[in-house]
C-alpha cells in the first residue's frame, strides 16, 4: 500500500534526489533484514545550515500581518458577538432544566418527610407509646400551663384525679 | 533555484490546476448538496428535526392534600414510577419475564403469558407495574435495558390508614376520587392537566421547555374540619362497643352545635383506604354508615315529640301525662310499655324514664300535621347537604300517608328513618338555642343555620334532657367535670323479608355539653345489639362518655362542675331500658332499601340499606327445658354453638327461640334443677 511520502516523491521531488537511494541501496548487504522499507527516504537527514540567513526588515509585511491579526481578531469577536448570547442560553436551558429536575426531586423528598412524619405522627402510634410508657390521660381541668394561657407549650398536670 | 527544480515545478504545474479543479468540483458539489438539504428540504428536515427534539408531555398536577383543622394530613400524593413495556421489541419474552418477574415481585407465568398474549396480538403497549416502590423501579431502571420504559405518575398515601377513611374516601389507580371527600371534592383536589414543550439533546437532555396549551394547574389541599384526635378517639370508643356488644355495625358523630362543624364522623367497620377492595366484606366496609345507612332511631326521637309539644300545645314539663301503669289501650290495640311504671307521670319524667305511654299521649296531643311539621323542621327526611357522597335523606312520610296507628309509632321514633348525622343534627338544635345548622366538612365553609325552635322551648328541653342523665335511662353518660343532656333511644330492627321486628336493637345516644353553653354535639348508634345489655343507655352511652370526655379536653373547655363530685345524689337506680314499642308499628311500610338511599352519584349506590335489614342468619332453636344431653345434640344437628351455665334443665336461654342468630352468634342457656 503506498504512502503519501512516496507519492510525494514521485510527483513533486526531482529524478535525481529520487533515484538516489537505488545507489544507497547498492552499497547496502541485500541480505540484512531492513527495519523499515525505504528508511534511507523517511528517516533521511538533511543538515541545513542557516546561520548565514540574513532576515531582511519588510515593512509592508509588518503592515500585512498587523492587518491580518486585526481583522482575523475582528471576525472572532463578531463570531464570539453572535454566537455567545445562543450559547448561555443554551447552556443557561441546560441548567434550568437542571434545577427544575432537582427542584422536583426535592418536592418529592419533602412529601416523602412529610408522609413519614404523618406516620410517625398518628394517633394509633402515639397511643401504643403512651401505651408503652405507662402514660395515662389527664382527667379533665387537671392540666395547668404555666403561662396561663391555652396553648402555650409549658404545661404540667395537676394534682391525680380520684374518680368518685 | 537550479535548472532542474525550475524543471520539475514546470512539469508539476498542471498537476497542480487538475488538482485545484477537482476541489472545486468538489466544493461545487457540497454547496449545491447543502443548498438542497438547508433551503430545497428546509420544512422537511425541521419537521423531522423537532419530531426528534421536541416532544409534547402531559404534566399531570399533584393532587391536593387532605388535612385535619390542625393541619394533620390525613391523605396526600407522592409522585411513583409505573413500568411498561413494547412486547413487540423483547428479544427474548421468557428472558424478560425471568428478568422482570423477581424484582416486581410478580408471577412469573402470568407475566409471561401476557407478553406472550400482546405479541400475537401485535400490541406494543403493556403495563408491567403501575405505580411500583422506588427501590424496585431503582432496580429496573439499573438494566439499562432500551424496551423498559417509566413514566411518572402520583400515588395517593393515607398515612393514618383506617382513621376517618369514610370521611376522606379513597381513588382509584388513575387518581380519581371513590368515596367521601376525594369523591365529592375530586375538581378541586384533582386540578387541570397540563402540557409541557420540551426540547431535548442526543443524549435526551432536556434544555428548554415551555409551556404548550393551558398550563396545569394543581390540585387544591382541602382542609376538613374533622380534629384526629377526637376522630381517634371516637373509632376506638364505637369498635370497643360494637365488638363488645356483638353488633353488626356502628357510628358516631361529633358536631360543633353552633358552627355544624363536623369534628369526628366514625363508621364501623373500619377500612385501609391505602388497600384496594379484594372482597366483598371490605366493599360493604366502605359504606359510611354515619350517613348514608338510616335506621329507625326509637326513643332518641322523643326529642323531637316533645319539643313539638311545647312549641305547639300548652303542655309544659310538669304537665301530666297518663301512662297507665305501663299498658294503655291505643286503636283497638292493648300497649304494653317496656317496662312498668305510675299511672300517669309528668312530660318532663315522660323523657327521662322514656315512657312510651307517655310519648304516644304527647304525639297524640301534637297531632300528626304539627308533628310532621316539627320532623320537617328538624331535618329529617331531607338531606343535610354534607360534603359526602352518598348521603340518604332517612325517610319520613307525608301525613297523609300516616296510618291510622303511625300517630303512636312516630313520636317514639318508629316508621320513619334516620342517620346518625340527622340526629346530631336535631340534637344541635336543643344546644345552638333551636338553629337548625348545616353540617360542614370543610373548615372555610361559611356557617348556614336558621331558627326552628324559640329559646324557650330549648331552655326547656335542655333541662329536660340533662335529667335524663342526671336521673334517668341516660346516667351513663354522666360526666365527670362536666354537665350532660342527652336522650337514650333504643328500637328493634325490623327484618323485611319476613316484615317482622326481631330482637336486634338500634342502640343510640345523643347529647351535648355543658348544658348552659354547649360546646359538643355527640350522637352514637350501634346496630344489632342484642340483649338488656343491647340498650342505648347500655351500649351508646358510654361511648358519648368517653368520647364527649376526651374531646372536651382535648378542645379545652372549661370545667362547669367540680372534679369530685356528682351533681346530684346517686339514687342506686340503673334505669336503662329506653326500648320503644314496635307493636303499633308497621314493618311494612318500611320502604325498599333504594327508595330511602343515598344519592345516586354516591359510590355505595345500591347498597344503602336500613340498618334493620342486615339482620339475617339461622333462628335459634327452642332450648327451654331440654336437658344438658338433649341440647348437645339439637346444638350438633343445627350446627349453633350453645353457652352453658349451671345444671339441670334449660330454664332460660338468650336469643329467645325463633330469633335470627347473626354470624358466629352462640345461644346462652341457663340450666337450674
Amino acid at each position: 500500500m503506498a504512502t503519501l511520502a512516496p507519492l510525494f516523491d514521485r510527483f513533486m521531488v526531482s529524478r535525481s534526489v529520487a533515484e538516489a537511494p537505488a545507489r544507497l541501496r547498492e552499497q547496502m548487504d541485500e541480505f540484512l533484514v531492513r527495519a523499515v522499507p525505504n528508511e534511507d527516504v523517511f528517516l533521511f537527514t538533511k543538515a541545513i545550515d542557516n546561520t548565514l540567513v540574513v532576515r531582511e526588515s519588510d515593512p509592508a509585511a509588518r503592515s500585512a500581518c498587523w492587518r491580518m491579526i486585526a481583522s482575523s481578531a475582528a471576525a472572532v469577536a463578531v463570531v464570539v458577538g453572535l454566537l455567545a448570547p445562543s450559547l448561555y442560553g443554551l447552556l443557561a436551558g441546560y441548567r434550568l432544566e437542571a434545577l427544575k429536575q432537582e427542584e422536583q426531586r426535592l418536592e418529592t423528598m419533602r412529601s416523602a418527610l412529610e408522609l413519614q412524619e404523618a406516620r410517625l405522627l398518628s394517633p394509633a402510634r402515639l397511643q401504643a407509646l403512651a401505651k408503652m410508657q405507662r402514660y395515662v390521660d389527664p382527667a379533665p381541668g387537671s392540666v395547668v400551663y404555666l403561662e396561663g394561657k391555652p396553648g402555650h407549650q409549658v404545661a404540667r398536670a395537676g394534682r391525680p384525679h380520684v374518680n368518685p | 533555484m537550479g535548472d532542474e527544480e525550475i524543471k520539475a515545478i514546470e512539469q508539476s504545474a498542471p498537476r497542480v490546476r487538475w488538482l485545484a479543479r477537482i476541489v472545486l468540483l468538489w466544493a461545487t458539489l457540497i454547496l449545491f448538496r447543502l443548498v438542497q438539504l438547508q433551503v430545497v428540504r428546509h420544512n422537511d428536515f425541521r419537521h423531522l428535526a423537532q419530531q426528534q427534539q421536541e416532544h409534547i408531555i402531559e404534566v399531570r398536577p399533584p393532587r391536593g392534600a387532605i388535612l385535619d383543622r390542625n393541619g394533620q394530613r390525613l391523605a396526600m400524593s407522592l409522585p411513583v414510577e409505573s413500568i411498561y413495556v413494547n412486547p413487540l421489541l423483547i428479544p427474548n419474552i421468557d428472558v424478560a419475564a425471568d428478568l422482570m418477574a423477581p424484582i416486581l415481585n410478580l408471577d412469573r407465568s402470568r407475566l409471561d403469558a401476557d407478553l406472550h398474549e400482546c405479541v400475537q396480538k401485535h400490541r406494543g403497549f403493556l403495563w408491567i407495574k403501575r405505580k411500583a416502590p422506588e427501590e424496585e423501579a431503582d432496580r429496573l431502571r439499573n438494566l439499562h435495558v432500551d424496551w423498559i420504559q417509566f413514566v411518572t405518575e402520583s400515588r395517593r398515601f393515607y398515612p393514618y390508614g383506617t382513621l376517618a377513611a369514610h370521611v376522606v374516601g379513597s381513588v382509584d389507580s388513575d387518581g380519581k376520587g371513590l368515596g367521601g371527600v376525594e369523591r365529592k371534592l375530586n375538581d378541586v383536589l384533582g386540578g387541570k392537566p397540563g402540557k409541557l414543550l420540551v426540547t431535548e439533546d442526543v443524549r435526551q437532555r432536556g434544555f428548554e421547555s415551555e409551556q404548550y396549551g393551558a398550563p396545569a394547574q394543581p390540585g387544591h389541599d382541602v382542609h376538613l374540619t374533622i380534629d384526629a384526635r377526637i376522630q381517634y378517639i371516637a373509632e376506638e370508643m364505637l369498635r370497643d362497643t360494637v365488638v363488645a356488644h356483638h353488633c353488626h355495625t356502628g357510628s358516631a358523630v361529633v358536631m360543633d352545635p353552633r358552627t355544624g362543624k363536623i369534628l369526628a364522623l366514625a363508621s364501623y367497620p373500619p377500612y385501609d383506604p391505602n388497600q384496594p377492595v379484594r372482597n366483598e366484606f371490605e366493599r360493604k366496609a366502605r359504606f359510611n354508615q354515619a350517613v348514608s345507612v338510616p335506621f329507625e332511631p326509637g326513643s332518641v326521637f322523643k326529642v323531637v315529640t316533645l319539643s313539638a309539644a311545647l312549641e305547639t300545645t300548652n303542655l309544659r314539663p310538669e304537665s301530666i301525662i297518663p301512662t297507665g301503669h305501663g299498658a294503655m289501650t291505643f286503636f283497638g290495640r292493648v300497649v304494653h310499655d317496656s317496662h312498668n311504671g305510675p299511672a300517669a307521670m309528668s312530660m318532663e319524667d315522660v323523657l327521662v324514664h322514656s315512657s312510651n305511654i307517655g310519648a304516644i299521649n304527647i304525639g297524640i296531643r301534637v297531632g300528626k300535621e304539627h308533628l310532621y311539621e316539627y320532623i320537617h323542621r328538624f331535618g329529617f327526611g331531607q338531606r343535610t347537604g354534607i360534603s359526602l357522597p352518598g348521603e340518604s335523606p332517612g325517610l319520613v312520610f307525608k301525613p297523609e300517608h300516616w296510618r291510622p296507628s303511625s300517630i303512636a309509632s312516630v313520636p317514639m321514633g318508629h316508621e320513619l328513618l334516620v342517620t346518625t348525622l340527622q340526629l346530631a343534627r336535631a340534637c344541635a338544635v336543643i344546644a345552638n338555642g333551636g338553629y337548625l345548622v348545616k353540617p360542614q366538612l370543610l373548615e372555610d365553609a361559611p356557617v348556614q343555620s336558621k331558627q326552628i325552635l324559640r329559646p324557650q322551648t330549648v331552655m326547656t328541653m335542655r333541662h329536660m334532657m340533662e335529667q335524663v342523665v342526671l336521673r334517668g335511662t341516660g346516667r351513663n353518660a354522666r360526666l365527670i367535670g362536666y354537665s350532660a343532656a342527652g336522650k337514650t333511644g333504643t328500637a328493634q330492627i325490623v327484618d323485611l323479608q319476613t316484615h317482622h321486628y326481631t330482637h336486634f336493637y338500634n342502640a343510640s345516644f345523643m347529647g351535648f355539653s355543658p348544658v348552659a353553653n354547649p360546646s359538643l354535639v355527640v350522637a352514637v348508634t350501634a346496630n344489632g345489639a342484642a340483649g338488656t345489655s343491647g340498650f342505648g343507655a347500655e351500649v351508646s352511652a358510654p361511648v358519648f362518655k368517653e368520647v364527649m370526655t376526651a374531646s372536651l379536653r382535648f378542645l379545652e373547655v372549661p370545667r362547669d362542675l367540680p372534679d369530685d363530685a356528682l351533681p346530684v345524689p346517686d339514687d342506686g337506680k340503673n334505669e336503662t331500658n329506653d326500648l320503644a314499642i314496635a307493636d303499633l308499628s308497621d314493618p311494612t311500610l318500611l320502604v325498599p332499601p333504594e327508595e330511602a338511599a343515598g344519592d345516586s352519584d354516591g359510590d355505595q349506590q345500591g347498597i344503602f340499606v336500613p340498618a334493620a335489614n342486615q339482620v339475617s342468619g339461622p333462628q335459634a332453636p327452642n332450648f327451654i327445658g331440654m336437658t344438658a344431653r338433649a341440647v348437645a345434640e339439637l346444638s350438633a344437628q343445627t350446627g349453633i354453638p350453645v353457652e352453658s351455665i349451671g345444671t339441670g334443665l334449660v330454664r332460660q336461654q338468650y336469643p329467645l327461640p325463633g330469633a335470627v342468630l347473626p354470624a358466629g352468634e352462640r345461644v346462652r342457656l341457663r340450666f337450674a334443677r
